[in-house]
């Protein structure tokens, strides 16, 4: 590279050298330059004052108030997201327990009316009706317990 | 006493990367806490950022009022998605881009078409530069030092928000290259290429300043 085509280059690559965005092999080619070339060197310090302008540019602050009401904000927020968890839970627990008992259930129940080999008779007579009835009046009474809770909660923490 | 004769400058550098290894564990530390649910882990990583993040978002939208609901979005978007936060991420790269995200579709919803409209619009009257604090006394120096940043703060202010961006999160926020990549979700070269034109745009603007002045 003769030495106008360099000098081009090194001014095109200064304002890269002041935001620290130069690789380390043009670092080193314009600094090779920037050590013989003093009007590359004036033009350096033009951009310098540019950069440390701008790295010292005053912090604009925050109010204070601002920081209180976001800290109250995400506070309550992670409140509710830490109650949506527990209800989810609460829901998956009672969901677990309606089918364990709705699955034990039909075996103790026939066992206690019927003896042993009548465990795996599923006809449709008078007592399965009854317990199929039964064991959906139990889902929806556990259901909508679940759903008041959560919605009694939901109302005592917007009280607090 | 320097221990073994170590040199100052050797051990200034030390003691700064100590300090910078430091704020990374604690960083890691609070935001493991937070993910638990601790509540002063919140705080600690709000007072960390507070500054950083409100200077950011001012840049980004200009009007303080903006900034503010922007600012308690983001934290609200941290806690919404800190479970699913990658703890062998950069924490400031991912918070940074929550920001940025959040600005940029409010600018998409409340001033779609221009999306860079000029400050002086306000009737408050106040700008980004009228809400800064300035540090140290000192007088004839503090006060060409205060000069050139209120030229600087209006040059900045003048740029499109790509190159406002840019420049604060190189600048202001002295972010590396690759975690501006990050928060951009751009390449090295256009981070690069935006950093350079934005600023010889300053540049221009500033030297258009001088000429004008020069003039009068």
């Amino acid at each position: 590279m003769n030495y106008p085509d360099e000098h081009a280059e090194t001014r095109s690559k200064l304002a890269l050298l002041v935001a620290g965005a130069l690789d380390a092999k043009d670092e080193e080619i314009v600094s090779s330059h920037l050590a013989k070339c003093d009007e590359c060197a004036a033009e350096l310090q033009n951009w310098q004052t540019i950069s440390a302008g701008l790295r010292r540019l005053p912090t604009p602050q925050p109010p204070a108030w601002l920081l209180e009401r976001t800290r109250s904000l995400v506070a309550a927020r992670l409140d509710a997201q830490a109650e949506q968890r527990r209800n989810r839970m609460v829901l998956t627990l009672l969901i677990f327990f309606s089918w364990a008992l709705t699955l034990v259930g039909w075996p103790l129940f026939r066992l206690a009316t019927g003896g042993l080999l009548s465990l795996f008779d599923v006809r449709f007579h008078q007592m399965w009706l009854l317990f199929v009835v039964f064991s959906v009046l139990a889902w929806i009474g556990g259901g909508s317990a679940a759903v008041l809770l959560s919605l009694r909660r939901q109302f005592e923490r917007r009280l607090a | 006493m320097r221990p073994f004769g170590v040199p100052i400058r050797i051990t200034h550098m030390a003691g700064a990367v100590a300090s910078v290894w430091e704020g990374r564990v604690e960083i890691e530390a609070a935001v493991a806490r937070l993910r638990s649910g601790d509540l002063n882990a919140l705080s600690a990583l709000i007072a960390r950022y507070q500054n950083r993040l409100y200077r950011y978002l001012l840049r980004m939208v200009r009007q303080p009022s903006e900034a503010e609901d922007l600012f308690q979005q983001t934290w609200l978007r941290v806690a919404e998605k800190i479970r699913s936060f990658d703890a062998s991420r950069n924490f400031d790269a991912w918070l940074f881009t929550l920001a940025r995200n959040l600005a940029f579709d409010h600018l998409r919803r409340i001033r779609p078409s221009s999306l860079d409209a000029p400050l002086g619009d306000d009737d408050s009257g106040e700008t980004i530069v009228s809400r800064m604090v300035s540090g140290e006394p000192a007088p004839l120096d503090r006060l060409l030092a205060r000069e050139l940043s209120s030229r600087l703060a209006a040059a900045l202010d003048s740029l499109p928000l790509v190159y406002r961006e840019v420049l604060s999160l190189r600048f202001e926020e002295e972010m590396k290259i690759e975690e501006i990549a990050a928060v951009l979700g751009t390449p090295l070269s256009t981070v690069k290429s935006r950093l350079r034109r934005s600023l010889e745009q300053v540049r221009q603007i500033m030297e258009a300043g001088d000429q004008g002045e020069e003039k009068a």
